[in-house]
């Protein structure tokens, strides 16, 4: 076994490039570091002294817990532990400290298998490809971080430009909300064949259950940390003589301890106190009556009522309130008091009894909430009967549609085991099972139901959709009406209402049917671990991730209308991943109390995830918006007055038709919007709604949230990111040429411009010289392309690649898969930042204008 | 239907049914609107074209529609054409119309006889090339279908009955440009920088004498003789010796093409051979190895020394590494693309659907082919190493290998015309048998010759372009326009096994191209995507070959499926968006123009004046 930094480069190729399989996707790019990476497969003293220096970087209130040397292998590491299980058998026990990751003595090569040619597998088997990062691993109470002690491997940061970078966690950083499960890989006795070897490398992976953390028996050579957000992270731990150092049992003890907090407050929530200035505008977070009512305004929905439990006595009297579950504000039938309701709703799972969540169409036909009868009570169905019927008579047509979630969708329970499922599809430990999964992979995708269950959602979704658009109010109801419930009600309105289908209008539709409406996120998301006995399954059954079902669903919607939406698949992905940042509050809490409560007794200090500049900076904020999205012209007029740096009150109001404004201008205050002023009628139009195909065979699988971590599925130079970034420079040429024609000016002018007419852009710089001396500052983003013979419609990618800026290598899951050093460089920044869709729409009614004149 | 869907579902799919019925022509490009330029309109719906004659005409069949049930119509055939449109039931609803060339047709059948009973079981099966069954009934009385039937026969198969195949009727149609000339091969040598120090190009087979499968002109190691030339021939299966396919410009890497040497059970040798391969390696002075991707299975590789063939031994070829890229043969292959259809036509079941796909291993079939191409790419680029590759004869998997290579290795490849270039010299020039393989106008429709291996090419084409979205001229109707017409028999292109062949029949005159045919309207063709200039040229493309990214190309096997036809989402966006662009170029060129003038007539010298050259 090499000792110190094997230096043989790429002149050796490991020969498993021979077969025609899985290290085929492995081919190295140009520039990719793995070409030349010689990695450290045993690293040197004086490293192990140097990566103590190596500290990560800490946020107000964190501390470390635990800190170890260790190797980061990424994902799939083509020479790998597992993969010794099929290797024709050769040097059994070569290396005595062969942890086997090392790729000792018995790592012959085993992607010959039988059927490549014989010759080949006994040259190359010494092979080096391996990709591993030496450094510090550290569990804080926060995250789980990774300090690269060698900069230049794959996984250290090279400058990584415009990919996603947040600004509480490093790209070799988690959260440790984010861990799911964690598998530790004991060390490995000496195995007298080759095939009782595999038979133990299978039997040393081990799930670490934290209940039972005195059980972490022997050594740990290796953990791999299963992230809620599909990645997997792999760690090896050097082995050392004394039983003192067992790295790996020190950071196993501290992930169980600190990763699975038995109590929410145990959460770095808690301990990370900066205040929090909002910026925010623009959101309704539905936390006051007001937001409510405006809701109904805009509906025109006149025959509800907002009930703020506030002011309702029966629900201030402690003995009294602590029977309800409901949230601070709720919208009822106005045919119906407040004690009935509250008396009704005693019937009710979670004491849901009906809630409005949107109306639609001249009717104002309702989508209503509605949970199940609790099982004590489910015999009698009279309460449930009086309750449709109040719900009925707000129909115009008095009319109504009940929908029965439960008989038609997955259960929560369903929905976990699919998701877990799909993970597991999506985490291969070893290329050997991420080519056994390929094999046969629409099979297993076909077993995970997931998609399947995406399908049901957008069905019924459909169907809900359908019967409001008939005019016919919809009920949905649902065990609890707070898990599908949520997913059906708020696709329903993204298939109706184009305002949700805006930033603003998608963040106040979560906040609505999820954060006000109280769907569990706590324990949907496992935020808090909650142990039962310690069963196998009995820890599991709270948490589902029926959020991520809603954006799955979402995202189909986007692949199906990529011009209905103004946010992008990124907005989504990142929004997958904000659930699991403790700092936000927005998905920590099963409910308005709980967070009210941890304001009050935690000292919590809130911070919604929509204010996304506290996370990321404005180039990320940028790929949120869907540079395809088109507001349509019917909308030109309000929105305008519809920017986002309006007050939400202010453009609430701006938005509403001008006789519902001068009426509103009538009532006293806008603190006491009273719907019976308004002579209402929905503004939501009518003809924006969409009819998605919801067949299993019309869906795809979310690449980018799903296999970002997967190197081997990036597609180098292509996929969705170009596409994106096509039209987002066609969007910046627009818009910049047409500000030369506002400022009758042509200094501005994208060098598409120049190509398309057939000429070299001026070369300012050498001909005027003196323009600098005299310090006027001119721009120049690129250089000036060579004189093509200049094609009739340049469009714009041609600057980028024509200049010094190349996107060839720019990853498929951009802004998120691995950067290559280079590949998004920062001068794309200013010229996308001209790409806004907001410039387009003033580049539409300007050539509107100008095709009058 | 399923009888679950929603009404959202069924409103859905009737709207979308309407749409793809009305025109069938709109995911097939066979429609007869292109037709229309050069064609007679005469008082049938569609355009005839010339040298179409009408053979039969029937008022009273019944088209029995897996979709919208039987539909009562008018059934035309042609010498060219079956067309069929339904008579308007109602005002609202759009005729259903089937235009389908009778080259699409595979085989002819009658079902039912004079005393079935039941509706509409009567009458004639058609089964399709292009992984369509179309039902037709007949009124029981007057064997009205004996006519129809036999006026297939007759036109659909008029190979075997001595006929001709309809593009010689057509024949050779005049335009502004012709596409037997897109491809020259001495110019696209000198493309790729031969002849040069090492290589030359040579018309040794000329009169097709030392290999009657390959074109006429060669280009081959400088190094080697012309009599070398002719014994490592005879060390090849067919006479197939490795020659230039692709050469990298820059690193002088090159990718050669041959069938497999005639080692045998012995292990034969040929020092020639050995020689021949060794110069190969030299002209490239970046490496010295040279590798041989051998596209078969290594088990198929040694199966074959007993039938005399076999693999390059890498004791006996110095300096020669050789891989073997588990690419099955034409039988597996049309097996599985069978499996497809079943799955695909005419329904599919929804909830089964991902798995039978996964079953027909048609999805693991494409990834091997593409996963060869990229492990070639990477020996070329990346390693700067001269690839040789053959599989049993050299012209199936082979040229499956060696075209998309150079595709993904070579840009001009990816446009338009490099792609017609591609087709006819790697497909072709070197002998893809393709009447072999699609057995144009021939009624054995179970040969066992037959082999959908140029349509799995066009999907992993397609595959490479839905993961490379802006590194096409063409766009996906450019490939289903290429696929149509592989079987329609309206052009000359596809006919034939070999360019002997073709030049003895004189294609060149008497048939026209189909680049002739797409190049004269091609605006539909073109991708809005693909950046005008051509700045990209250095980016090879690299697709992911796991069928993880590999999919189902929709669009093509389940275009019949009206429920299935997935409308093109976002390139309309596109397209105005372009547009809009144009718009401001001209604005703003006329503004620059105006300010110029301006400048001119003051005698300010200032920087908005451009310099005009």
């Amino acid at each position: 076994m090499a000792t110190g930094h094997s230096s043989n480069i790429s002149s050796d190729m490991p020969d498993h490039r021979k077969r025609n399989t899985f290290t085929s996707y492995v081919a190295p790019m140009v520039g990719d570091i793995r070409v030349t990476a010689d990695t450290n497969e045993w690293c040197l003293p004086s490293d192990l002294r140097d990566v103590h220096l190596a500290k990560p970087r800490l946020l107000s209130g964190e501390q470390i817990v635990a800190s170890a040397p260790a190797y980061m292998y990424s994902p799939i590491a083509p020479m790998e532990e597992s993969s010794n299980s099929s290797s024709s058998g050769g040097g059994g026990g070569g290396g005595s400290s062969s942890s086997t990751f090392t790729g000792g003595g018995n790592s012959n090569n085993s992607y010959n298998t039988n059927s490549s040619n014989g010759n080949n597998s006994n040259n190359g088997s010494r092979s080096t490809y391996k990709d591993s990062t030496f450094g510090l691993l550290s569990v804080t109470n926060f995250k789980l971080a990774f300090v690269p002690l060698h900069a230049r491997s794959t996984l250290s940061t090279v400058a990584s430009d415009l990919y996603q970078e947040n600004a509480y966690l490093g790209r070799n950083e988690i959260t440790l909300n984010n861990i799911d499960q964690i598998y530790t890989i004991a060390e490995q006795g000496r195995a007298a064949s080759a095939l009782q070897a595999a038979r133990m490398a299978s039997s040393r992976r081990k799930k670490l259950e934290p209940a039972k953390q005195h059980n972490i028996n022997g050594r740990i050579v290796a953990l791999h940390i299963i992230c809620a957000n599909f990645r997997l992270l792999k760690f090896a731990f050097q082995q050392q003589d004394s039983k003192l150092s067992d790295y790996g049992k020190l950071i196993a003890s501290a992930l169980a301890r600190f990763a699975y907090p038995m109590r929410h407050d145990l959460s770095f929530a808690y301990a990370y106190r900066e205040p929090y200035y909002s910026t925010l505008t623009g959101v309704s977070m539905y936390a006051s009556k007001n937001d409510w009512a405006r809701e109904l305004i805009r509906c025109g929905a006149t025959e509800w009522q907002v009930i703020s439990a506030s002011s309702v006595p029966q629900l201030q009297n402690r003995l009294q309130s602590c029977k309800y579950q409901l949230p601070p504000h709720f919208v009822i039938p106005k045919c119906c008091d407040v004690e009935r309701f509250l008396q009704l709703s005693l019937a009710f799972c979670d004491s849901r009894a009906a809630f409005w969540v949107y109306s639609y169409g001249s009717g104002a036909a309702s989508l209503v909430r509605l949970a199940e009868l609790q099982p004590a009570s489910q015999q009698d169905t009279k309460m449930e009967n009086i309750m449709l019927e109040l719900v009925r008579k707000c129909d115009e047509r008095k009319q109504l549609k009940l929908l029965q979630l439960t008989d038609e969708l997955p259960s929560t329970q369903d929905v976990q085991r699919a998701y877990q499922k799909l993970r597991r599809l999506c985490t291969p430990e070893s290329p050997e099972k991420f080519m056994m999964q390929d094999d046969k992979y629409l099979g297993l995708l076909e077993k995970t139901n997931w998609l399947f269950y995406v399908s049901l959602c957008l069905r019924n979704a459909s169907e809900a959709a359908a019967t409001l658009r008939a005019n016919i109010t919809c009920v949905l109801q649902e065990s609890n009406g707070r898990d599908l419930c949520c997913v059906i009600s708020s696709l329903t309105q993204l298939l109706l209402d184009p305002h949700f289908r805006t930033i603003d209008g998608f963040q106040s539709l979560v906040q609505k049917d999820w954060v006000a409406l109280e769907h569990p996120f706590q324990r949907r998301l496992g935020h808090v671990y909650v142990s039962r006995g310690g069963t196998e399954q009995a820890p599991d059954s709270e948490q589902s991730p029926v959020f991520l079902l809603y954006l799955d669903c979402v995202w189909q919607l986007l692949q199906q209308f990529p011009d209905e939406f103004e946010f992008s698949q990124t907005y989504l992905t990142t929004l997958w991943d904000a659930c699991f940042m403790p700092i936000f509050d927005t998905f920590q809490f099963d409910s308005q109390a709980q967070r009210t409560r941890a304001v009050n007794e935690g000292r919590l200090v809130l911070r919604p995830v929509w204010d996304w500049g506290e996370q990321f900076s404005d180039k990320d904020k940028m790929f949120f918006s869907n540079p395809l999205y088109q507001r349509q012209r019917g909308d030109l007029g309000t929105a305008q007055n519809y920017r986002r740096s309006l007050a939400v009150g202010q453009s609430k109001m701006s938005q509403l038709p001008t006789q519902v404004q001068a009426l509103g201008q009538s009532s006293p205050s806008r603190y006491t919007i009273n719907p019976q002023l308004f002579a209402t009628q929905s503004t939501v139009p009518q003809d924006r709604y969409l009819q998605p195909r919801h067949r299993i065979i019309d869906l795809a699988v979310w690449d980018q949230c799903y296999y970002r971590w997967l190197p081997v599925l990036d597609i180098r130079g292509g996929g969705q990111p170009q596409v994106d970034l096509f039209h987002r420079l066609l969007l910046s040429n627009i818009a910049k040429m047409q500000r030369c024609i506002e400022l009758q000016s042509l200094e501005e002018l994208p060098d598409a411009f120049y190509e398309a007419i057939g000429e070299t852009r001026p070369k300012q710089q050498q001909e005027e010289p003196v323009e600098y001396v005299d310090g006027v500052e001119r721009r120049r983003k690129s250089l000036p392309t060579t004189a093509s013979g200049g094609g009739s419609s340049a469009n714009g990618l041609a600057v980028v690649n024509g200049g010094p800026l190349q996107l060839s290598t720019l990853s498929s899951f951009f802004p998120f898969g691995s950067p290559i050093a280079g590949d998004a460089p920062h001068e794309l920044y200013d010229i996308l930042l001209s790409s806004s869709t907001e410039l387009l729409l003033d580049t539409s009614s300007f050539l509107d204008k100008s095709s009058i004149v | 239907m399923d009888a679950t869907s929603s009404l959202a579902d069924k409103l859905a799919s009737k709207t979308a049914s309407s749409n793809s019925l009305d025109s069938s022509s709109k995911s097939s490009s066979l429609g007869s609107k292109q037709g229309a330029e050069n064609g007679v309109l005469r008082d049938t719906p569609f355009a005839y074209l010339d040298g179409e004659e009408d053979q039969d005409q029937k008022n009273d069949v019944t088209y029995v529609c897996p979709y919208r049930g039987p539909v009562f119509g008018a059934l035309t055939i042609t010498n060219y054409r079956l067309y069929f449109r339904s008579l308007p039931l109602r005002d609202q609803e759009p005729p259903v119309v089937i235009d389908v060339p009778l080259g699409v047709i595979a085989r002819v059948e009658k079902i039912g006889g004079a005393t079935s009973r039941g509706e509409n079981s009567y009458g004639i099966e058609i089964f399709c090339k292009d992984m369509r069954n179309l039902r037709f009934a007949h009124k029981q009385q007057n064997h009205s279908r004996r006519t129809v039937f036999e006026k297939l026969q007759w036109n659909a198969f008029p190979l075997s009955y001595t006929g001709k195949l309809f593009a010689f009727t057509h024949g050779a149609v005049s335009a502004s440009w012709d596409g037997w000339s897109v491809y020259e091969p001495l110019a696209e040598l000198r493309r790729l920088g031969v002849p040069n120090d090492m290589w030359r190009a040579t018309k040794l087979n000329e009169s097709y004498a030392i290999c009657d499968s390959y074109p006429a002109v060669w280009a081959v190691p400088k190094a080697a003789s012309d009599d070398i030339l002719r014994r490592v021939a005879q060390f090849r299966s067919r006479c197939r010796l490795p020659v230039l396919s692709w050469m990298n410009p820059r690193t002088q890497a090159t990718i050669t093409r041959c069938s497999q040497p005639l080692v045998g059970v012995s292990g034969k040798r040929n020092a020639d051979d050995e020689a021949y391969l060794s110069y190969i390696m030299e002209a490239n002075a970046q490496s010295d190895k040279l590798t041989i991707m051998d596209a078969r299975p290594s088990a198929n590789a040694i199966a074959n020394k007993a039938k005399g063939g076999g693999y390059e031994s890498e004791d006996a070829y110095k300096n020669v590494e050789i891989n073997f890229l588990d690419i099955h043969n034409i039988h597996v292959m049309r097996e599985s693309l069978r499996k497809v259809k079943e799955a695909c036509y005419p329904t599919t079941d929804d909830s089964k659907f991902q798995s039978v796909i996964d079953s027909t291993l048609w999805l693991k079939h494409l990834c091997c082919v593409l996963a060869g191409a990229v492990r070639i790419v990477d020996k070329v680029e990346t390693m700067s190493t001269s690839v040789v590759v053959h599989c049993s004869d050299g012209w199936d998997r082979t040229a499956q290998l060696t075209a998309l290579s150079m595709l993904l290795l070579d840009p001009y490849y990816r446009t338009v015309r490099g792609f017609e270039v591609l087709i006819e010299k790697e497909w072709l020039s070197f002998g893809h048998k393709f009447q072999q393989r699609i057995g144009h106008g021939d009624n054995k429709h179970s040969d066992a010759d037959r082999s959908p291996v140029f349509l799995q090419f066009i999907d992993c084409v397609w595959q490479v372009s839905w993961q490379f979205k802006n590194a096409f001229e063409f766009n996906e109707y450019f490939l289903i326009t290429i696929v149509d017409h592989l079987y329609s028999c309206r052009f000359g292109t596809f006919l034939c096994n070999t360019e002997a062949e073709r030049v003895t029949d004189d294609l060149k005159h008497k048939t026209t191209s189909l680049w002739t045919h797409i190049n004269s309207s091609l605006d539909q063709y073109l991708n809005p995507l693909f950046p005008a200039s051509s700045d990209r040229a250095e980016l090879v493309l690299r697709p992911i070959a796991s069928t993880r990214i590999i999919r189902l190309w929709k669009g093509l096997y389940c275009r019949w499926n009206p429920g299935l036809c997935t409308p093109q989402h976002g390139c309309q966006r596109t397209r105005e968006l372009l547009s809009k662009q144009d718009q401001l170029f001209k604005h703003v060129n006329d503004l620059r123009l105006k300010l110029i003038n301006r400048i001119g007539n003051t005698q300010t010298t200032t920087r908005l004046a451009s310099p005009m050259r």
